[in-house]
């Protein structure tokens, strides 16, 4: 007995642990700000009042409904987008797979301003698209206009997610439910709608929840579009709001918060019972097979013309960075490098800093991720529940609310010489940490689902302690998710800054998103600042590669396949 | 269900499979009658399963034919075949119901909805799971689920049925009870059927003819009484029932080339005078009806199984003893 | 672990040795490179041994970073263009008052006083609000070339104008404030709607206008003349105009309260009095207005000077203490009457103008009437001047135990009224319409 006793021990311990560090990280930041949602202004104690007055307002209503409806939207075209290309790369012998999947992720990767910018320059009511439009067929589409330019920009940026999810969901599925259903008849696309896609389904509706709650989160797309009326643009506008103590802004960042858990807690109920992936035995994913010619015309035509759009925010940033002046025409007026030459200089600053907090950041994301799935997943330890949504709703928490919550809660605390500790850059690192914690959780979770528990039980029945298994049976193969979640918390903390303009304090501890935010305060700075996102993009994809090789070199040494 | 206006055959020739420089079929030539109960019968590895597939259309062979009522089956993709497949996973959807998954293929073959229901409702009876129409997978026990994946194909009236170890995950007894009720669906239907198995009781019990398969080549094909009585080669003899093989210099004399086989409860134990065959009882094994000795003779040790007499006497381990054997009784192989 | 200790080891060293010398001097500001790179180059040549530590923040961050570090401040100086910034900051004692000794620096650049009256914030530059333009724009959608701001409320201009919310950008509420200080509550608003009407976009911030405009997505801007001139000088094909009456906005600087480099800070206010700091703010890059009426001697001949320039120098004296009154309430006006109603507005006044072009053809005295009912009804108060300025209206959005109602029911009540009133102007315009035709 005193062997289950020192196990449930050091898991409790770990648990307290990771609990700790959330709760200093983000759960006490977070209340030092938003308890005002729950006192009245001016006024004494606790009270609900403002909650009440959210919901008579028809502005916040109107709001709360229109974000409803861009996330929810959001996640069908995404998942229009992604599902010809899972089709594609996971049921045909295609050669193009590889560049497929390495290119659906770059969407992620968009710096924050440019991006936006660079797609009103493309699609925009005057953008390149509508004014040849304009020009040859007398019409314009309003791709940008109003909620439908909102869910334009997130489909697009949010694609890749759920085209990784789809493809593992469908690679899941146990090649044997293919062939019966192949032997009684089935075949193709009817198979494919029958069978498959119900099975992929679970996987998918993770991935899409977690997708749901970051697009009604998101605050910067809808108002680089001018899009107010949605719940997180009106939580920053209201925060961010010079001379009126509005407590709205933090209720709203509550509701924010209470949508976030709702919704992954309604995904887990779904899923609940539902689990194909982990009740089914070899996976091997659906048979492939090769394309006729015509359909390979067919199939490449397809992707291009999705990986095109998809791209498009990257073309339109490449072109901005290279142009003297862009206005009003489909494309710029002419061509310069004097940008590059401008932002090379400082630029090195910016790259060094972005790398190190966004390593240090993923890092740590991947640790704790990985550890909270453990957690959940493997030890019946009470309340453990509460970590995951703990860290869950580090999505919904808008990136000033945390940047005021840090101020709050460690300026107060000084080194030894007088140096407040908010002014460590390490205090960045934490904040971009923690803001992408739930990709990696969400990521190893998924990992750690796959893998069955006797893996495990027949380590530790050859005598391996819960450790050692866990550091030589779990984590090697739990790499390939592991990786993904690195990779997605490494691209996006590469581009962060709503917690960032808060928390930097000088410009030798800038990344580059902030560098970049300098640079597009003014007209003439705004090439320059496309410039400083090209290179973020080039240098996050280049992280990314090495990753991706550096992971499938030591998988195939191991043996293992990803 | 009613009987298929002709039960079909299946002619399987000339057929060499190999998966890169792996040679998984070699030269198979076999016969399958209309109406048989037939098993693929062999060690793990040794190529059962890969022709079974082959027969489905989920391998395609490099050389030779398959051929199905006489009509060559390699131009048409699996799901055109009509050969209904039992997986050994069972390969039941689970986000369908048992009447959803036994529904299948019949969906696929667009009949009418009230012929589709009537043909669930039929298959669902004849494997005794009507009243589990509105379940799902999950909430079935093994053998449930097993013969939801068999009334799934029957629903179908597929020319041919082929079981890939439809046994291996169910316990023991159920085993037993599942086999019979095989056994007497297919007879009942009068279905050409193939059985994979690695278990030759499972095979002598229930099949009509056994092919027993070895590293991708037919080492026999009979049915399981020839196979017993007549093995043509040592291997054969060892997979069906014991052997006990002997060469020349254990004691008796065998021709060059050749082993000399024969079963435990074909010999007895005599004294030792005037026979070739002798040795020291090794151990003693008290079996309820029988009793098996070990006993060493020459380099090999053979096992002797007698009918137990109560209150006979029984050798003990060191004794010296003689095998007594019957000429008609004993078999010279090829090595 | 040991590495990471080493390095805040490390750090710590670094900054206490910044700490020990005196020349640092840390500045948050909300202005951008093209501003602060030249004058810190020219602050650090006229005061030897000093350096300027920048960090650029918007200023709604610059302004919370202040009071959340107030208990350790690091900061010397808080150097924005918004005047309700620091009027914020002033309120909530984050900054120290100071006198500056330069001499010759004016006492009302415009309408406005150039120094904060307690003397807790200084004026260092003004800069004039205007219209600015997309050539290409105009001239593919064939639309006509502004000059007042009544010009806008035209027809032809319906769809194609951008303004920043006056509560998201302080210099472009002093500018409705003075519209409302010079017409007066009701008119005032009245010329506000309909200029508004016309609105494509309310931008959050305040370089989201210019960022329109120079792209091409939006028409017309108003805007602060710096963006604009800086828009040219990037090359982009835009014109800008001052209104023949303008509104001049201060820029300012303050000292943060408990400044850990005082003496510095003083350095760099008086540097940017002085002749060589306002000769700086002539160049191309930062283009502002000195408020050292001398400067302009050395200016190009069509610089604009408000202490020579009619229509710079202001019509009105500008209250100060009645537009800090009701600040919060027009602010909130502003966005609950136009902002977040925005499309009713404009549903209205398309019809409107639509009404206007069929009545030049054949007048209609009904449909006249009608007309002027509907532009009635959006030009619709909720409330009164006074109403504003009470300590009701107030209190309710400070929290003060006066309050009538909570800011929220203010918000929504008023909401409320717009949308009533513009759907029945609308109905009244689609009436008329139907009569005139």
């Amino acid at each position: 007995m005193a062997l289950a006793g020192t196990r449930s021990g050091g898991q409790a311990v770990l648990a307290l642990t990771i609990a700790l560090f959330l709760g200093v990280f983000l759960v006490v930041p977070v209340a030092t700000v938003v308890y005002v949602a729950f006192t009245e202004k001016g006024g004494g104690g606790l009270t609900l009042v403002n909650f009440l007055d959210f919901a008579r307002t028809d502005l916040f209503v109107r709001s709360f409904w229109n974000s409803v409806y861009v996330s929810a939207m959001t996640v069908v075209w995404a998942s229009a987008l992604a599902l010809p290309l899972a089709y594609l790369t996971t049921r045909f012998e295609f050669r193009g797979a590889m560049l497929v999947q390495t290119l659906g992720f770059l969407p992620l990767v968009m710096p924050p301003f440019v991006g936006a910018v660079a797609m009103q320059l493309l699609f925009g009511r005057n953008g390149s698209v509508n004014l040849l439009l304009d020009e040859w067929f007398d019409f314009k589409i309003g791709f940008m206009e109003g909620l439908n330019g909102v869910i334009f920009l997130q489909a697009i940026h949010y694609f890749p997610f759920i085209l990784v999810n789809l493809s593992a969901a469908l690679r899941n599925i146990d090649r044997s439910m293919e062939e019966a259903a192949q032997n009684l008849g089935s075949h193709g696309l009817r198979l494919f709608r029958r069978i498959a896609l119900p099975l992929a389904l679970p996987g998918f509706i993770a991935g899409a929840s977690l997708v749901f709650v970051k697009v009604f989160d998101d605050v910067a797309t809808p108002l680089l579009l001018n899009v107010k009326e949605m719940l997180a643009p009106q939580a920053y506008l209201r925060i961010t709001s010079i001379g009126i103590d509005d407590p709205m802004g933090y209720v709203i960042s509550v509701v924010l918060i209470g949508v976030a858990v709702a919704t992954m807690w309604a995904s887990a109920q779904v899923l609940k019972g539902k689990d194909y992936a982990t009740t089914q035995r070899g996976g091997g994913g659906l048979a492939r097979r090769k394309l006729k010619p015509r359909e390979s015309a067919l199939a490449y035509a397809v992707v291009i013309l999705i990986l095109a759009l998809v791209l498009a925010p990257h073309v339109g940033l490449l072109l901005l960075s290279f142009a003297t002046v862009w206005s009003f025409s489909p494309l710029p007026d002419g061509y310069t490098l004097a940008h590059y030459a401008r932002v090379l200089g400082d630029s090195s600053v910016y790259i060094k800093n972005t790398l190190l907090y966004s390593s240090l950041a993923a890092g740590i994301d991947v640790v704790i991720g990985g550890a909270i799935a453990y957690l959940v997943l493997r030890t019946k330890l009470p309340g453990r529940q509460w970590l995951d949504w703990a860290a869950s709703t580090a999505l919904a928490v808008p990136g000033i609310v945390l940047g005021i919550g840090y101020l709050r809660a460690f300026y107060g605390v000084k080194m030894p010489d007088g140096t407040p500790l908010a002014a460590l850059w390490i205090v960045i690192v934490l904040a971009i940490a923690i803001r992408r914690l739930p990709y990696a959780l969400r990521a190893a979770y998924a990992a750690l689902q796959q893998i069955s528990v006797s893996l495990e039980e027949a380590a530790e029945n050859l005598g391996a302690t819960k450790a050692r298994t866990v550091r030589r049976i779990v984590i090697p193969l739990m790499t390939g998710g592991l990786l993904a979640g690195f990779v997605t918390s490494f691209a996006t903390a590469a581009v962060e800054l709503s917690a960032v303009l808060i928390l930097v304090q000088s410009n030798s501890d800038a990344p580059l998103a902030y560098g970049l935010y300098v640079l597009m305060q003014t007209p003439a700075g705004r090439g320059a600042g496309a410039a400083l996102g090209v290179i973020a993009v080039v240098i996050v994809a280049i992280c990314m590669g090495l990753a991706q090789l550096a992971a499938d070199r030591s998988q195939r040494a191991r043996g293992l396949d990803i | 269900m009613s009987k298929p206006a002709r039960a079909v055959g299946i002619e399987i020739a000339g057929v060499n499979l190999s998966y890169g420089s792996t040679h998984v079929l070699k030269n198979v030539e076999l016969s399958v009658r209309p109406g048989e109960f037939f098993a693929f019968l062999g060690p793990s590895g040794c190529g059962k399963t890969t022709l079974l597939r082959l027969i489905a259309g989920f391998a395609q062979a490099q050389t030779g034919q398959v051929l199905l009522d006489g009509q060559d089956v390699a131009p048409l993709p699996p799901w055109k075949r009509d050969v209904g497949m039992v997986f050994q996973s069972y390969a039941l959807w689970p986000h369908m119901t048992v009447a959803k998954n036994v529904a299948f293929g019949l969906e696929e073959r667009r009949l009418p909805r009230t012929e589709i229901d009537r043909r669930v409702a039929e298959a669902l009876d004849l494997v005794g799971l009507s009243d589990y129409a509105g379940r799902r997978p999950a909430q079935l026990s093994g053998g449930q689920q097993q013969r939801v994946a068999v009334a799934r194909t029957i629903a179908i009236e597929p020319k041919v049925l082929l079981l890939d170890e439809p046994l291996s995950n169910l316990d023991a007894k159920m085993r037993v009870s599942v086999r019979r009720e095989l056994r007497a669906l297919q007879q009942r239907l009068g279905l050409t059927t193939i059985f994979v198995t690695h278990d030759q009781e499972e095979a002598n019990t229930i099949c009509d003819r056994i092919a027993v398969m070895d590293a991708g080549t037919i080492r026999q094909v009979g049915t399981p009484m020839e196979l017993y009585e007549n093995p043509a080669n040592l291997f054969v003899a060892s997979f069906l029932g014991s052997a006990n093989i002997l060469g020349d210099g254990d004691g008796i004399s065998v021709p060059a080339g050749k082993r000399l086989v024969f079963r435990p409860q074909h010999a007895t134990l005599s004294s030792v005078d005037g026979v070739p065959l002798r040795g020291p009882v090794t151990h003693r094994e008290f079996l309820g009806a029988t009793v098996r000795y070990g006993v060493r003779v020459g380099g090999s040790e053979i096992l002797i199984e007698t009918p137990f007499q109560s209150g006979a006497e029984l050798r003990t381990v060191g004794d010296m003893v003689g095998v007594a054997l019957p000429p008609e009784r004993m078999l010279y192989l090829p090595a | 672990m040991l590495r990471l200790f080493a390095l805040t080891l490390g750090l710590v060293l670094t900054a206490a040795a910044a700490f020990a010398q005196t020349g640092k001097v840390t500045v948050v500001t909300s202005f951008s490179k093209d501003v602060t790179d030249p004058l810190k180059k020219a602050f650090e040549k006229a005061v030897p041994g000093a350096t300027l530590e920048v960090q650029n923040r918007n200023t709604n961050a610059g302004v919370k970073f202040l009071e959340e570090t107030k208990a350790n401040n690091q900061v010397d100086l808080f150097w924005a263009s918004a005047p309700d910034a620091f009027e914020v900051l002033k309120g909530k004692k984050l900054l120290s008052p100071y006198k500056p000794k330069a001499a010759g620096i004016a006492e009302k650049v415009g309408s406005y006083p150039v120094n904060d009256k307690d003397g807790f914030y200084s004026g260092f530059a003004a800069s004039g609000y205007g219209i600015m333009w997309n050539e290409r724009y105009v001239k593919a959608n064939k639309l006509p070339t502004p000059k007042e701001w009544q010009d806008l409320a035209a027809a032809p201009y319906f769809d194609h104008v951008s303004i920043s919310a006056p509560s998201r950008s302080g210099t472009t509420h002093l500018t409705i404030e003075t519209i409302l200080q010079g017409e007066g509550w009701d008119k005032g608003w009245r010329t506000i709607k309909e200029i508004s009407g016309n609105l494509r976009q309310v931008t959050d911030r305040s370089f989201g206008v210019p960022e329109a405009v120079n792209s091409g997505q939006v028409g017309y801007g108003i805007v602060i003349d710096f963006f604009a001139f800086s828009s040219q000088g990037a090359g982009f094909p835009v014109k800008f105009v001052y209104p023949s009456v303008t509104t001049l906005v201060p820029a300012n600087v303050g000292i943060v309260a408990n400044a850990p480099n005082k003496a510095g800070a003083e350095a760099f206010i008086e540097f940017l009095l002085s002749p060589a700091g306002q000769e700086a703010l002539l160049e191309p890059t930062i283009r502002r207005l000195p408020v050292r009426p001398e400067t302009y001697a050395k200016a190009p001949a069509d610089y604009p000077n408000p202490f020579k320039d009619k229509n710079l120098q202001g019509l009105l004296t500008f209250n100060a203490v009645l537009s800090e009154s009701r600040s919060a309430a027009v602010d909130t006006l502003y966005d609950q009457l136009i902002t977040f109603q925005l499309e009713p507005l404009k549903a209205a006044t398309k019809v409107l103008h639509e009404l206007d072009a069929a009545l030049a053809k054949k007048d209609n005295a009904q449909a006249r009437a009608l007309a002027k009912e509907a532009r009635d009804l959006i030009a619709a108060m909720p409330i009164t001047a006074a109403q504003a300025a009470s300590p009701e209206i107030r209190a309710a959005f400070s929290g003060g135990k006066e309050k009538s109602a909570r800011q929220a029911e203010l918000e929504q009540q008023w909401a409320a009224f717009a949308k009533e009133k513009y759907a029945a102007a609308k109905a009244k315009a689609d009436e008329a319409l139907k009569l005139a035709r």
